[in-house]
């Protein structure tokens, strides 16, 4: 082990800044720390090279010496010789007043008081030019240089003395893509053999160099594992929600950010305000990391919880198969876009889920327990948004009668309690919750107020997970649009787990974490929505997604069926056939 | 004096120069930039400032009411001169002529030194007072030199152990001394060491008909200069401590300072290498907007102690009424500070890169 960090805690004043940090690192590593500012990531970065100002508890121990055991001096021995940091080139990182090369010589001469001026000068002017920079920029100020000339230039100061440990602190920050990308090469190459840590809240820059990714939040690493896993499959809701608010060019997910501020010293697990799937233990007990299949996360509900599991769902309609051994899952705060052709049992599905359908076999289980009966219990939690508006909301009610009717029917609460939620879904769907809206009818309302309505009514029970069929099929582009900017408001609030059923894969493209494609009863594909889309493996998934894109003489003519349809259609023993069809 | 200089590091103008610009800017330039280096183009803005200076001189006495000649030299040394000095003065002034030939007579005569004659010494104005500028130039130059290098010194230790005892200390006692006026301190000074101790001379530059050569004139000199300096001294390092620590505790907080703890650098080099030479900047901005204050400030130092400076000698001129020497010293004064402030320019340039192509 040669660095190894245990139960670092740090605090300034009354504030801890991190609350217990374990890491470690061996030679060859690069583990990237990512999280909002503020997380404490510089602050950890400060703490391993001893320029962090708060007094700190723990233990870090850098290639077998512990780093709180040794004097300031030996300390200063250290830094710039074994352990240097690439500073972010913002402000003057560099100092103004002298040139470029004096300063990495500086460097030199610091750790080695027996290199003479001339040698440290000639040095430095050399690996200025390893990265780079000619000897004509070394002898320049820092204000003659360009940013990405600058980076460089610390990049050049941190390698003089081939440290063992390389802590980049955003070294791409406020560079334009080109440099960027000049910077990561480099980058690149200078981590080769070393121990490296890369300080970012950039997940592109971690993604292209680090293999190892540390999510931090309020000085607690929140989830830890292989960057490239992290990444297409984060498992702590925080990390989720960092990547779903980074502008990655292959996301398709309108960019949703996570709600709230973060706040330092809150007991429990630091995290708890802003989680959507909080319980009570949340809020008393700092949550233990646990390592599950390479991948630490510190969670008390062991990550993002599963909400809505279908297990081999089969349903028969009159004789003919709807759903066959159909399997979805669904987790918190997620959105899966079921997509299909009309026919393809998404209805069914939903229904068979409500408990409007019995299905022959297979399990629905929601929160870890299977569904037996569907009672006031499930409908609290799972409630569904149709497409007619019109057809959905009785005409003969009124608005607040509308949404308060689930509450009746539950006999939640008393009047004043009713109207209450009533109004405060209202609000939160963006309607107005004056007497004079309350008591309007659907039909002075408009289709997309109407089903501003059906969602308030839906959310007036607080569900975990919502169905909606085709909600906005029956609204004009801009309407549908604020309803389903509306949906992920929601989803970013409540941690909403939507369940999205659409024949529109443009629509379903922007507002899903996933994708599952239906066909003919059953799901042929599916997976992440970019990568679904991207590379469409099954052929019913490739003529949808052309379809979609208006690519329309891909095929010819035939249609194209599951295997298992195929197999019904065609003759026995008829290879030929089933590969036409397939 | 040049505007830029009178930026710290935290508001300085913003020179950055892209790559293009930069390659542009640096060697490999003509002989004519290299030449406009040498001299901030600041200087047109003191050739304006010197003129004005001239032109002032020249027309104030001509634009009394009466006689020119009496403005110039004044009633009582009117009285005493004789017809014939009158008509002498008149012709050489060329009083008797247009406005132009007078300018051009004026012009001529003070660029050949001739500043007036002084009638109560009876001497050439600029004779007077070369005998005396030597030895203000002396306790000023010392004093502002060993106020700024112990300043700076004092500065940035307290700067960098800020909210120590040391800092509190320092903060406190200079901020204490500063607020006493110059003349104070002197006499204070005067009072201890030279009227009680009776360890240091009381008056003077030198000891009269002592006739000391060599190192024992110096030490000589030295030990009358010790206490109208040290009050000097006094006064000037308050607020030179004051900006120097200040400027060192926000410069700490600078990422090119963490930068160089980074690097490994042992506390003497970040406090001096980095953050003191940093600090230099508003320093020596500062430094240049004092210097007249110095030498108002050595005026009264040198009335005290009876120092044979310039200050004696204008309170001798103006009990004297002796005009023509009040206005060459007035005019020497000015060209001093002007010149001074030019050099800080020049030096401000040599200490900031970034100034040197603000132009």
């Amino acid at each position: 082990m040669t660095l190894s960090i245990r139960n670092l805690r740090l605090s300034f004043g009354k504030t801890e800044i991190l609350r217990g940090i374990d890491l470690d690192l061996e030679m060859g590593d690069c583990l990237a720390l990512v999280g909002e500012s503020g997380a404490g990531k510089s602050t950890l970065g400060l703490s391993v090279m001893g320029l962090s100002r708060g007094s700190a508890s723990g233990e870090i121990c850098f290639k077998g010496r512990s780093l709180f055991g040794i004097s300031a001096e030996e300390f200063r021995e250290l830094r710039g010789a074994e352990m240097a940091m690439v500073f972010q080139n913002v402000e003057d990182a560099l100092d103004p007043v002298q040139r470029i090369a004096d300063q990495i010589a500086e460097a030199i001469k610091v750790h080695s008081s027996s290199t003479r001026a001339r040698d440290a000068s000639r040095l430095a002017v050399r690996h200025l030019s390893n990265v780079g920079l000619n000897k004509d920029k070394a002898g320049m100020y820092p204000h003659q240089l360009s940013g990405g000339e600058k980076q460089r230039a610390l990049i050049a100061m941190a390698l003089v003395n081939d440290p063992d440990l390389l802590i980049l602190d955003e070294p791409t920050a406020s560079l334009d893509a080109l440099t960027k990308a000049d910077i990561i090469e480099l980058l690149r190459s200078a981590i080769v053999g070393r121990m490296c840590m890369v300080i970012t809240h950039d997940l592109s820059l971690a993604a292209s160099l680090a293999e190892r990714m540390a999510v931090l939040y309020a000085g607690r690493i929140m989830e830890m594992g292989r960057t490239e896993e992290i990444l297409k499959g984060p498992r702590h809701p925080y990390t989720r929600g960092l990547i779903r608010s980074y502008p990655a060019m292959d996301a398709t997910k309108d960019l949703q950010g996570i709600l709230g501020q973060m706040v330092h010293g809150l007991p429990g697990c630091p995290f708890h305000q802003r989680c959507t799937q909080r319980i009570d233990i949340c809020s008393l007990e700092v949550p233990k990391q646990t390592e599950k299949e390479g991948r630490i996360i510190a969670c008390h509900r062991g990550g993002i919880v599963p909400l809505l599991e279908i297990k081999a769902l089969s349903l028969t309609l009159d004789c003919y198969p709807v759903l066959r051994d159909l399997n979805i899952s669904l987790c918190e705060g997620e959105t899966v876009a079921l997509v299909g052709e009309s026919g393809s049992g998404k209805t069914s599905l939903s229904k068979a889920i409500m408990g409007l359908y019995e299905p022959d076999r297979g399990a629905v289980i929601l929160e870890g327990r299977r569904v037996e009966k569907r009672d006031s219990a499930f409908y609290s939690r799972v409630q569904m948004i149709f497409q007619n508006p019109r057809e959905s909301v009785s005409h003969r009610m009124n608005v607040l009668n509308a949404v308060i009717e689930p509450l009746l029917v539950q006999k939640k609460g008393s009047h004043e309690q009713r109207l209450q939620r009533a109004k405060k879904v209202l609000s939160m769907v963006e309607l107005p919750i004056d007497d004079d809206f309350l008591k309007r009818y659907p039909h002075q309302l408009s289709g997309g107020e109407v089903q501003r309505v059906a969602i308030a009514r839906a959310l007036a029970l607080g569900p975990k997970l919502l169905i909606a069929d085709e909600p906005t099929s029956a609204l004009d582009p801009s309407v549908q649009a604020k309803i389903l900017k509306l949906l992920m408001n929601l989803q970013d609030r409540m941690g909403l787990a939507i369940l999205f059923i659409t024949h529109d894969i443009a629509l379903a493209r922007k507002i899903s974490d996933r994708m599952a494609v239906m066909q003919s009863g059953r799901i042929v594909e599916e997976g992440a929505t970019n990568q679904l889309l991207s590379h469409p493996s099954h052929p019913y998934t490739r003529r949808l997604v052309d379809c979609a894109s208006g690519r329309y003489d891909g095929g010819n003519g035939d249609i194209i069926l599951d295997r298992d349809v195929a197999e019904l259609i065609a003759e026995p023993g008829d290879q030929s056939a089933l590969e036409k069809y397939c | 004096m040049n505007t830029n200089n009178k930026f710290g590091p935290r508001d300085r103008p913003t020179v950055r120069a892209s790559d293009g610009l930069a390659s542009e800017a640096h060697p490999g330039v003509g002989m004519a930039s290299k030449l406009a280096g040498l001299f901030p183009s600041s200087l047109v803005n003191y050739m304006i400032a010197l003129a004005a200076i001239f032109s002032l001189n020249f027309i104030l006495p001509r634009l009394m009411p009466g006689d020119p000649l009496q403005a110039i030299y004044g009633q009582e040394a009117l009285v005493v001169m004789s017809d014939e000095m009158e008509a002498q003065l008149i012709r050489q002034l060329s009083l008797d002529k247009s406005w132009w030939d007078q300018l051009l007579a004026y012009v001529l005569g003070v660029l050949q030194g001739d500043l007036g004659f002084s009638y109560y010494y009876r001497e050439q104005v600029s004779q007077v007072i070369l005998g005396a500028l030597p030895w203000t130039l002396l306790l000023t130059g010392l004093a502002l030199v060993l106020a700024t290098a112990i300043g700076l010194i004092l500065g940035i230790e307290s700067g960098y152990a800020r909210g120590s005892s040391l800092d509190r200390g320092l903060v406190a006692g200079l901020m204490f001394l500063g607020g006493f006026p110059d003349f104070f301190i002197g006499i204070l000074l005067l009072l201890i060491f030279a009227v009680s101790l009776q360890v240091l001379p009381i008056s003077g530059a030198t000891s009269p008909y002592a006739g000391h050569e060599g190192l024992a004139h110096i030490v000589d000199v030295l030990k009358h200069l010790a206490l109208p300096l040290s009050s000097m001294i006094l006064v000037q390092l308050g607020g030179i401590f004051l900006l120097a620590r200040n400027t060192i505790v926000t410069l700490l907080e600078e990422s090119f300072i963490l930068a160089a703890r980074a690097k490994g650098c042992p506390e003497r080099c970040i406090k001096y290498a980095h953050a003191g030479r940093n600090c230099l900047l508003p320093l020596t901005t500062a430094t240049g907007l004092r210097i007249p204050q110095l030498l108002t400030g050595a005026l009264f130092i040198e009335i005290v102690f009876s120092y044979p400076g310039v200050g004696s000698l204008l309170n001798t001129a103006i009990d004297a009424r002796d005009y023509p020497l009040i206005q060459g010293i007035l005019l020497v004064i000015t060209l001093t500070v002007l010149t001074a402030n030019f050099l800080v320019d020049m030096l401000y340039s040599r200490l900031d890169p970034r100034v040197r192509y603000a132009h």
